[in-house]
C-alpha cells in the first residue's frame, strides 16, 4: 500500500505543477491555454531525445524540456498575436492536436505510436525499487514547491497585479503604460515553460511514453484541478489538483462495494461521480474552493470639512 | 494512567508489529488476488467487456468450488479506458496497492507495453491478446504469455490469398499505430515470400479525422489492382465509402473486424467483394462451447465473442499455473504456465479438470477455447485458426480456414 501511496503522490506532484502552470496562465492572466497536454508532450518528448538520443544526463533533459517548452509557448503566442480569448483557446488546442500527430508520425525521432523507451532516471543509479520510488517522489515533490514557490512569488507582487488587471479589462492597464502583449507573451512562455519541465518529469518517472499519454484528457484534469480549486489562487489550485487526483484514484477502491455491478458499470460509475463533484463544485463554489481573494479598495476617507453648499 | 517512556515504546512497537503479525497469520487463508485490467471503454470498447465477463465467470466457478490452494479467488477488475496513461496508474494500484500475482486481459499493444515495465520489475504475470510484433521484446524475466497470434501469422493467409486469387501487386494502407504499422512491415514481408510486392511505400494515416477523402484519393493515385487496408471500422468504413464513390474497381482486402455487422449495414451491397481474414476461436470445437455455454451464449456456428474466449484462457491459465506451482509468486507462475500450455500430459480444458490431475501427479497439457494454446519459448501463441471470408450479398462467405503456425 505505501508504495501505492508513493505512485499517486508522485502523479499528484505532477498534476500540481501543470495545474499551477495553468492557473499563471488562465487564474491570473485569463489566457485560455486548451493546449496544456500540447506543451506537456513537447517538454516530456525533448527531455527524452536529450537524455536518450544525445546521452544528456537528467538535468541536462530538463534543460532541454524547459527551453522546448519557452520556444513552443512563444511561437503560439507570435501566432495569434493578440493572445485573447477564442482565438488562443483554439489555437492551442490545434497545438495539442498537431503536436501529438508529429509525436506519432516522426518515427525516426520519436518512436512513433510504438512509443519512446526512457532509460535516464531523475535520482542516481543502483537503488531498490521501493527506495527509487521513494527518491523520484522527493524530486518531483521539491519540483512541485519551487514551482509553487516561484509562481505563487510572481502572483503576489506587482506583477501579478499586473496580470489580474489585464484578465480583468486590458484596457485600463494599456491606459496606465503597461505593455499588455508583453505581459501576457511572458506569462504565457513563463506557464509553458513549467508545463514542460512537468513532461520531463513525467516521462522520466513512467519511462515509456507514447503519443497517447498525450491526449486531451489530461488537459481537462487539469482544468477540473484549477476550476474545482479556485481560479486566480494558487493555494486553491493545489489543493484542486490533489483533490482532483484523489477523487480519480480514489474512487478505484469503490469497486469492493459494488460488487453487483458489472466492472463496466463501476468504471462508468466513477467518471459520473467525477463529473458531479466538478457540477456540485461549479454550483455551490462557483469561484471554486478556495476562491481568490478578492480586494475591496479601502473606503474614500471622510472629507474633513463638509462642502458648503 | 501514567505513560511511561517503557510503555510507549513498548505500545508503539506492538502497535507498529500488528499488520505484520496478522498478515503473516493471514496469509495462508487470505485470498488470492488477480487483476482484470480490460478496456472497458475507449478504442477497445467492443470487446472490453466480454473479456471482463470471462474472466469473472472463470473466477466465479472456481471459487464456488473451493479456489485454488485451498484460497479463493479475489477479482480485481479495472478499466484500462485502452489508453496507456490510465492502464499505468490502474497497475500501479493493483500492483502495489492491491499486491496482484497477475494482470489479465489487456489488449491494445500499447497499454501492454505501457505497463510491462511495472510488471516485470514487480515479478507480476501478463496474460493478454495482442497483435504488435514488438509485445516479446520488453519481456525479459519471462512473464508474459500472448493468445492471440502476432501480426507476422496474420500477415502470411492473407498475402497467400492475394497472391492465389492473382493479385501481385498490393498497396498497403492502415492508421498509423503500433498495429498497423508492424502488420505493414510483416505484409510486406510475407507478400514478397510469395511471389508479390508492395506498390509504392505502405501509407499510414492519422485516424479520428472528418474526412478520408484525401486518403482515398491517394490510395486510387497509386493505381494498384488490390489494396490491404489494416484498418477498424471507424476509419474503414469512411475509406471505403469514399473508394467506391471515386470508382475504385481493384479488390479490397481487410481485416475482420473492420467489416463487422456495422460496417455491412452502412454500406449495404457495395460490401460485396470484399476479402478478409482474421484470427478465429476453433468455431464448434467442444472448449469453446463449453465457454460460450457458461457465458450464457448458444454455440451457433458463427464467431461469437473472439476476445471473451482468449479470455476465459487467460484465467484458466493463470489459476493451473498456480496451483500446479503451489505458489502465487510470479516467476514460478509463469514457469508453470508453459509446462501446462505445451504439455506433454493428460488434456484437460477447465480448471477442476487440470486441478485433479495435478493432484494425481500427472503432467498436463491445457487446450483451450480460443486455440489449443501452445506458446513459443517467448510466450508467444504457437497457433491460432485464421479464417478467411469474402462478402457476398452481404453475408461473410467462409473461404477457408488454417492454421497459422509461426517457426
Amino acid at each position: 500500500m505505501d508504495a501505492y501511496f508513493v505512485a499517486i503522490l508522485t502523479i499528484a506532484g505532477i498534476y500540481v505543477i501543470l495545474a499551477l502552470a495553468l492557473n499563471l496562465q488562465f487564474g491570473l492572466t485569463g489566457l485560455i491555454n486548451f493546449g496544456v497536454v500540447g506543451f506537456f508532450g513537447v517538454g516530456a518528448y525533448a527531455s527524452a531525445i536529450a537524455t536518450e538520443t544525445l546521452h544528456l544526463p537528467f538535468i541536462g533533459g530538463l534543460g532541454v524540456a524547459l527551453l522546448a517548452g519557452a520556444v513552443a509557448g512563444a511561437l503560439i503566442s507570435l501566432l495569434s498575436l493578440r493572445l485573447s480569448g477564442d482565438f488562443l483557446a483554439i489555437v492551442t488546442l490545434g497545438f495539442a492536436e498537431t503536436i501529438r500527430l508529429v509525436f506519432n508520425n516522426e518515427d525516426w525521432l520519436t518512436g512513433g505510436p510504438r512509443g519512446f523507451l526512457i532509460s535516464t532516471r531523475p535520482v542516481m543509479q543502483g537503488l531498490g525499487r521501493g527506495e527509487a520510488a521513494w527518491a523520484i517522489l522527493g524530486v518531483i515533490l521539491l519540483a512541485a514547491l519551487v514551482a509553487f514557490v516561484i509562481l505563487q512569488r510572481l502572483a503576489v507582487t506587482p506583477y501579478g497585479r499586473a496580470l489580474r488587471a489585464i484578465r480583468e479589462d486590458d484596457l485600463v492597464p494599456a491606459t496606465l503604460g503597461k505593455n499588455v502583449f508583453l505581459y501576457r507573451l511572458q506569462s504565457f512562455v513563463i506557464g509553458s515553460m513549467f508545463m514542460a519541465a512537468a513532461g520531463s518529469l513525467y516521462a522520466h518517472y513512467v519511462q515509456t511514453i507514447t503519443p497517447e499519454n498525450f491526449t486531451t484528457p489530461v488537459a481537462i484534469l487539469v482544468w477540473m484541478s484549477v476550476v474545482v480549486g479556485g481560479a486566480g489562487n494558487m493555494v486553491g489550485t493545489l489543493v484542486g489538483a490533489l483533490v482532483v487526483v484523489t477523487l480519480y484514484e480514489g474512487s478505484r477502491f469503490l469497486a469492493p462495494w459494488l460488487s453487483f455491478l458489472d466492472p463496466e458499470q463501476v468504471s462508468a460509475l466513477r467518471f459520473i461521480i467525477i463529473g458531479s463533484v466538478l457540477i456540485l463544485t461549479i454550483r455551490f463554489r462557483p469561484n471554486g474552493l478556495l476562491p481568490e481573494a478578492s480586494r475591496v479598495p479601502p473606503a474614500p476617507a471622510v472629507p474633513l470639512t463638509h462642502p458648503k453648499g | 494512567m501514567h505513560v511511561t517512556r517503557r510503555l510507549f515504546l513498548t505500545a508503539t512497537a506492538a502497535t507498529l508489529a500488528t499488520p505484520a503479525l496478522l498478515r503473516h497469520g493471514l496469509a495462508q487463508s487470505a485470498p488470492i488476488r488477480v487483476g482484470s485490467l480490460t478496456p472497458l471503454s475507449g478504442g477497445g470498447g467492443p470487446y472490453g467487456p466480454e473479456k471482463a465477463k470471462a474472466h469473472k465467470v472463470v473466477v466465479d466457478l472456481v471459487n464456488a468450488n473451493g479456489g485454488v490452494l485451498g484460497r479463493q479467488i479475489e477479482l480485481i477488475a479495472d478499466n484500462s479506458e485502452t489508453n496507456p496513461e490510465v492502464a499505468v496508474r490502474a497497475a500501479r494500484k493493483m500492483i502495489d496497492a492491491d499486491r496482484v500475482c497477475a494482470i489479465l486481459g489487456t489488449w491494445a499493444s500499447s497499454v501492454t507495453l505501457a505497463i510491462m515495465p511495472l510488471c516485470q520489475e514487480a515479478n507480476v504475470v501478463q496474460i493478454f491478446t495482442g497483435s504488435s510484433d514488438y509485445l516479446p521484446n520488453g519481456d525479459k524475466k519471462h512473464l508474459c504469455y500472448n493468445l492471440q497470434p502476432l501480426n507476422s501469422a496474420w500477415a502470411v493467409a492473407l498475402a497467400d490469398l492475394a497472391v492465389k486469387r492473382g493479385f501481385r501487386e498490393v498497396a498497403f494502407a492502415g492508421p498509423k499505430n503500433d498495429f498497423a504499422s508492424s502488420m505493414g512491415e510483416s505484409f510486406s514481408k510475407s507478400l514478397n515470400k510469395a511471389g508479390g510486392k508492395i506498390i509504392g511505400e505502405p501509407f499510414y494515416y492519422n485516424t479520428n479525422q472528418v474526412s478520408y477523402r484525401a486518403e482515398a484519393e491517394r490510395l486510387m493515385a497509386m493505381k494498384a489492382p488490390a489494396v490491404f487496408i489494416a484498418g477498424y471500422v471507424t476509419d474503414f468504413t469512411p475509406i471505403y465509402r469514399e473508394l467506391i464513390r471515386g470508382g475504385y474497381t481493384g479488390k479490397i482486402f481487410t481485416l475482420s473486424f473492420a467489416v463487422g455487422p456495422d460496417f455491412k449495414k452502412a454500406v449495404g451491397n457495395a460490401a460485396d467483394g470484399i476479402l478478409h481474414g482474421s484470427p478465429v476461436p476453433p468455431v464448434g470445437k467442444d472448449t469453446y462451447d463449453a465457454y460460450l455455454r457458461l457465458v450464457g451464449a448458444k454455440p451457433n456456428g458463427q464467431v461469437q465473442y473472439p476476445y471473451g474466449c482468449a479470455a476465459y484462457d487467460e484465467m484458466n491459465l493463470l489459476l493451473l499455473g498456480i496451483e500446479a506451482s503451489k505458489s502465487t509468486d510470479g516467476p514460478k507462475i509463469a514457469e508453470a504456465i508453459m509446462k501446462m500450455a505445451n504439455g506433454p500430459g493428460e488434456s484437460v480444458s477447465t480448471f477442476a479438470e487440470g486441478a485433479k490431475a495435478i493432484a494425481a501427479g500427472k503432467g498436463i497439457n491445457y487446450d483451450g477455447a480460443s486455440s489449443s494454446v501452445e506458446f513459443l519459448p517467448n510466450g508467444m501463441l504457437k497457433s491460432r485458426d485464421f479464417a478467411l471470408y469474402e462478402v457476398q450479398k452481404g453475408e461473410d462467405v467462409p473461404i477457408l480456414t488454417t492454421t497459422s503456425v509461426v517457426e
